[in-house]
Protein backbone atom coordinates (compact mmCIF):
# COMPACT_ATOMS: atom_id res chain seq x y z
CA UNK A 1 0.00 0.00 0.00
CA UNK A 2 1.23 3.29 -0.48
CA UNK A 3 1.26 5.11 2.76
CA UNK A 4 -1.73 7.34 3.46
CA UNK A 5 -0.53 10.61 4.06
CA UNK A 6 2.91 12.60 3.96
CA UNK A 7 3.67 15.48 6.37
CA UNK A 8 6.73 16.81 8.31
CA UNK A 9 9.43 13.97 9.04
CA UNK A 10 11.35 14.65 12.28
CA UNK A 11 13.58 17.43 12.74
CA UNK A 12 11.29 19.53 10.18
CA UNK A 13 9.41 21.49 11.35
CA UNK A 14 5.46 21.95 10.21
CA UNK A 15 6.02 25.30 8.77
CA UNK A 16 9.18 24.34 6.64
CA UNK A 17 7.33 21.41 5.66
CA UNK A 18 4.33 23.71 4.24
CA UNK A 19 6.70 26.48 2.90
CA UNK A 20 7.91 22.81 0.57
CA UNK A 21 4.56 22.44 -0.92
CA UNK A 22 3.70 26.24 -1.40
CA UNK A 23 6.91 26.51 -3.16
CA UNK A 24 6.47 23.71 -5.46
CA UNK A 25 2.86 25.09 -6.34
CA UNK A 26 4.51 28.16 -7.08
CA UNK A 27 7.60 26.64 -9.15
CA UNK A 28 4.85 25.10 -11.27
CA UNK A 29 2.93 28.10 -11.66
CA UNK A 30 5.83 30.20 -12.75
CA UNK A 31 7.45 27.56 -14.59
CA UNK A 32 4.54 27.22 -16.75
CA UNK A 33 5.02 31.60 -17.37
CA UNK A 34 8.72 31.56 -17.54
CA UNK A 35 8.59 28.63 -20.47
CA UNK A 36 5.95 30.44 -21.74
CA UNK A 37 7.20 33.88 -21.52
CA UNK A 38 10.84 32.56 -22.66
CA UNK A 39 9.50 30.63 -25.96
CA UNK A 40 6.39 32.72 -27.27
CA UNK A 41 6.98 35.80 -25.89
CA UNK A 42 10.29 36.35 -27.01
CA UNK A 43 9.58 35.29 -30.51
CA UNK A 44 11.18 32.38 -31.75
CA UNK A 45 12.94 31.83 -27.74
CA UNK A 46 15.69 33.78 -26.24
CA UNK A 47 18.74 32.28 -28.63
CA UNK A 48 21.06 35.14 -28.47
CA UNK A 49 22.95 37.32 -25.71
CA UNK A 50 21.08 40.46 -27.43
CA UNK A 51 17.78 38.51 -27.11
CA UNK A 52 18.04 38.02 -23.41
CA UNK A 53 19.01 41.62 -22.85
CA UNK A 54 15.96 42.61 -24.75
CA UNK A 55 13.83 40.33 -22.61
CA UNK A 56 14.95 41.78 -19.27
CA UNK A 57 14.17 45.32 -20.56
CA UNK A 58 10.40 44.19 -20.01
CA UNK A 59 9.92 45.79 -16.61
CA UNK A 60 8.03 42.78 -15.03
CA UNK A 61 10.75 40.18 -16.14
CA UNK A 62 13.55 41.13 -13.59
CA UNK A 63 11.04 40.94 -10.65
CA UNK A 64 9.32 37.96 -11.80
CA UNK A 65 12.66 36.24 -12.23
CA UNK A 66 14.05 37.24 -9.07
CA UNK A 67 10.46 35.93 -7.13
CA UNK A 68 11.78 33.33 -9.37
CA UNK A 69 14.93 32.27 -8.07
CA UNK A 70 13.56 33.05 -4.85
CA UNK A 71 11.00 30.46 -4.49
CA UNK A 72 13.08 27.74 -6.41
CA UNK A 73 16.22 28.34 -4.26
CA UNK A 74 14.19 27.74 -1.26
CA UNK A 75 12.44 24.57 -2.57
CA UNK A 76 15.72 23.28 -3.48
CA UNK A 77 17.22 23.53 -0.45
CA UNK A 78 14.84 22.29 2.02
CA UNK A 79 13.89 19.58 -0.14
CA UNK A 80 17.39 18.40 0.49
CA UNK A 81 17.56 18.74 4.26
CA UNK A 82 14.51 16.48 4.15
CA UNK A 83 17.10 13.74 2.20
CA UNK A 84 19.85 14.55 4.58
CA UNK A 85 17.07 14.36 7.60
CA UNK A 86 16.35 10.65 6.16
CA UNK A 87 20.25 9.60 7.03
CA UNK A 88 19.66 10.36 10.50
CA UNK A 89 22.15 13.36 10.86
CA UNK A 90 23.41 14.21 14.30
CA UNK A 91 22.10 17.54 16.22
CA UNK A 92 25.79 19.43 15.29
CA UNK A 93 25.73 17.81 12.16
CA UNK A 94 21.98 19.51 11.13
CA UNK A 95 23.21 22.42 12.59
CA UNK A 96 25.95 23.06 10.61
CA UNK A 97 24.25 22.14 7.44
CA UNK A 98 21.04 24.41 8.46
CA UNK A 99 23.50 27.35 8.45
CA UNK A 100 25.01 26.03 5.47
CA UNK A 101 22.08 25.82 3.83
CA UNK A 102 21.05 29.68 4.44
CA UNK A 103 24.45 30.71 3.40
CA UNK A 104 24.29 28.84 0.11
CA UNK A 105 21.02 30.44 -0.58
CA UNK A 106 21.01 33.75 0.64
CA UNK A 107 24.57 33.52 -2.13
CA UNK A 108 22.77 32.29 -4.56
CA UNK A 109 19.71 34.77 -4.37
CA UNK A 110 22.04 37.48 -4.34
CA UNK A 111 24.60 36.18 -7.19
CA UNK A 112 21.24 35.97 -9.33
CA UNK A 113 20.03 39.47 -8.31
CA UNK A 114 23.39 40.45 -9.03
CA UNK A 115 23.38 39.03 -12.78
CA UNK A 116 19.90 40.51 -13.22
CA UNK A 117 21.00 43.43 -12.32
CA UNK A 118 24.04 43.54 -14.95
CA UNK A 119 21.85 42.57 -17.39
CA UNK A 120 19.32 45.20 -16.75
CA UNK A 121 21.87 47.28 -16.93
CA UNK A 122 22.87 46.42 -20.33
CA UNK A 123 19.57 47.04 -21.78
CA UNK A 124 19.20 50.55 -20.37
CA UNK A 125 22.77 51.73 -21.31
CA UNK B 1 14.41 16.60 19.87
CA UNK B 2 15.58 13.89 17.25
CA UNK B 3 15.43 10.64 18.42
CA UNK B 4 18.12 7.87 17.62
CA UNK B 5 16.86 4.44 17.56
CA UNK B 6 19.42 1.97 15.74
CA UNK B 7 21.95 4.61 13.88
CA UNK B 8 22.98 3.08 11.27
CA UNK B 9 25.66 4.28 8.74
CA UNK B 10 24.81 7.07 6.83
CA UNK B 11 26.14 5.91 4.14
CA UNK B 12 25.09 2.22 4.20
CA UNK B 13 21.49 3.88 4.25
CA UNK B 14 21.90 6.14 1.45
CA UNK B 15 22.84 2.97 -0.75
CA UNK B 16 19.89 0.81 0.48
CA UNK B 17 17.60 3.89 -0.43
CA UNK B 18 18.38 3.86 -3.61
CA UNK B 19 17.45 -0.14 -3.91
CA UNK B 20 14.47 -0.94 -5.59
CA UNK B 21 13.77 -4.36 -5.16
CA UNK B 22 11.07 -5.67 -3.54
CA UNK B 23 9.31 -2.41 -3.01
CA UNK B 24 6.47 -1.01 -3.36
CA UNK B 25 4.47 1.20 -5.77
CA UNK B 26 4.32 4.14 -3.05
CA UNK B 27 8.16 3.43 -2.42
CA UNK B 28 9.21 3.90 -5.97
CA UNK B 29 7.10 7.02 -6.34
CA UNK B 30 9.12 8.21 -3.63
CA UNK B 31 12.69 7.16 -4.79
CA UNK B 32 11.76 8.98 -8.13
CA UNK B 33 10.63 12.07 -6.40
CA UNK B 34 14.27 12.27 -4.63
CA UNK B 35 16.40 11.02 -7.65
CA UNK B 36 14.62 13.62 -9.59
CA UNK B 37 14.71 16.07 -6.82
CA UNK B 38 18.79 15.84 -6.64
CA UNK B 39 19.29 16.07 -10.25
CA UNK B 40 17.04 19.16 -10.31
CA UNK B 41 18.57 20.53 -7.51
CA UNK B 42 22.23 19.99 -9.25
CA UNK B 43 20.73 21.26 -12.50
CA UNK B 44 19.79 24.57 -10.60
CA UNK B 45 23.14 25.41 -9.45
CA UNK B 46 24.93 24.30 -12.67
CA UNK B 47 22.25 26.56 -14.08
CA UNK B 48 22.92 29.73 -11.98
CA UNK B 49 26.56 29.04 -12.72
CA UNK B 50 26.79 28.96 -16.38
CA UNK B 51 24.19 32.02 -17.14
CA UNK B 52 27.06 33.58 -15.30
CA UNK B 53 28.56 33.97 -18.59
CA UNK B 54 25.96 36.50 -19.23
CA UNK B 55 28.23 38.65 -17.45
CA UNK B 56 30.80 38.15 -19.77
CA UNK B 57 29.16 40.23 -22.46
CA UNK B 58 28.09 38.81 -26.14
CA UNK B 59 31.03 36.83 -27.24
CA UNK B 60 31.36 34.75 -24.31
CA UNK B 61 27.32 33.99 -24.06
CA UNK B 62 26.97 33.59 -27.71
CA UNK B 63 29.97 31.22 -27.49
CA UNK B 64 28.52 29.27 -24.45
CA UNK B 65 25.15 28.79 -26.30
CA UNK B 66 27.30 27.53 -29.51
CA UNK B 67 28.94 24.81 -27.53
CA UNK B 68 25.49 23.40 -25.84
CA UNK B 69 24.12 22.82 -29.01
CA UNK B 70 25.32 19.78 -29.22
CA UNK B 71 23.32 16.46 -29.32
CA UNK B 72 25.33 15.76 -25.46
CA UNK B 73 23.86 18.57 -24.16
CA UNK B 74 19.78 18.24 -25.49
CA UNK B 75 20.12 15.13 -23.84
CA UNK B 76 21.09 16.63 -20.96
CA UNK B 77 18.32 19.11 -21.09
CA UNK B 78 15.81 16.34 -21.65
CA UNK B 79 16.65 14.45 -18.78
CA UNK B 80 16.16 18.08 -16.58
CA UNK B 81 12.41 18.20 -18.81
CA UNK B 82 11.51 14.45 -17.54
CA UNK B 83 13.06 14.99 -14.10
CA UNK B 84 10.94 18.40 -13.99
CA UNK B 85 7.54 17.03 -15.21
CA UNK B 86 7.72 13.49 -12.80
CA UNK B 87 8.56 15.92 -10.04
CA UNK B 88 5.72 18.50 -10.60
CA UNK B 89 3.42 16.00 -11.29
CA UNK B 90 4.20 13.96 -8.65
CA UNK B 91 4.39 16.96 -5.97
CA UNK B 92 0.93 17.49 -6.90
CA UNK B 93 -0.05 14.46 -5.99
CA UNK B 94 1.90 14.62 -2.68
CA UNK B 95 0.51 17.48 -1.64
CA UNK B 96 -3.16 16.36 -2.47
CA UNK B 97 -2.76 14.02 -0.80
CA UNK B 98 -1.08 15.17 2.32
CA UNK B 99 -4.52 17.66 2.87
CA UNK B 100 -6.15 14.27 2.27
CA UNK B 101 -7.59 14.85 -1.31
CA UNK B 102 -8.09 12.18 -3.37
CA UNK B 103 -5.98 9.57 -1.21
CA UNK B 104 -7.72 6.61 -2.04
CA UNK B 105 -7.15 7.27 -5.62
CA UNK B 106 -3.90 8.41 -5.54
CA UNK B 107 -2.09 4.72 -6.88
CA UNK B 108 -4.26 5.58 -10.10
CA UNK B 109 -3.18 9.19 -10.00
CA UNK B 110 0.69 7.68 -9.77
CA UNK B 111 -0.39 5.85 -12.95
CA UNK B 112 -1.45 8.61 -14.98
CA UNK B 113 1.15 10.91 -14.20
CA UNK B 114 3.53 8.78 -14.84
CA UNK B 115 2.13 7.93 -18.04
CA UNK B 116 2.03 12.03 -18.60
CA UNK B 117 5.63 12.13 -17.87
CA UNK B 118 6.81 9.35 -20.11
CA UNK B 119 4.81 11.35 -22.84
CA UNK B 120 5.48 14.60 -22.29
CA UNK B 121 9.29 13.74 -22.34
CA UNK B 122 9.23 12.06 -25.42
CA UNK B 123 7.00 14.94 -27.21
CA UNK B 124 9.93 16.91 -25.96
CA UNK B 125 12.74 14.75 -27.42
CA UNK B 126 10.98 13.80 -30.08
CA UNK B 127 11.00 18.11 -31.03
CA UNK B 128 14.40 18.89 -29.49
CA UNK B 129 16.37 16.54 -31.13
CA UNK B 130 14.24 17.02 -34.68
CA UNK B 131 13.99 20.62 -34.90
Amino acid sequence: MIQSTSGPKTGETFWLWFLKIITGLFIILLLLIHFVVNHFVAEGGLLTYADVVAYYRIPIIPIMEIAFLIIVVSHALIGLRSIILDLRPSRQTLTAINWLFVVIGIVSVVYGIWLIQVIVAKGSA
Amino acid sequence: MMSEPSRKSGISQAIRWFDPRGRDIGTIAFILNRITALGLTFYLFLHLIVLGQLAQGAEAYDGFLATIRSPIYIFGELLVIAAGLYHGLNGIRVGLTSFGIAVPQQKKLFYWLLAIAVLGSLIFGIRMFTA
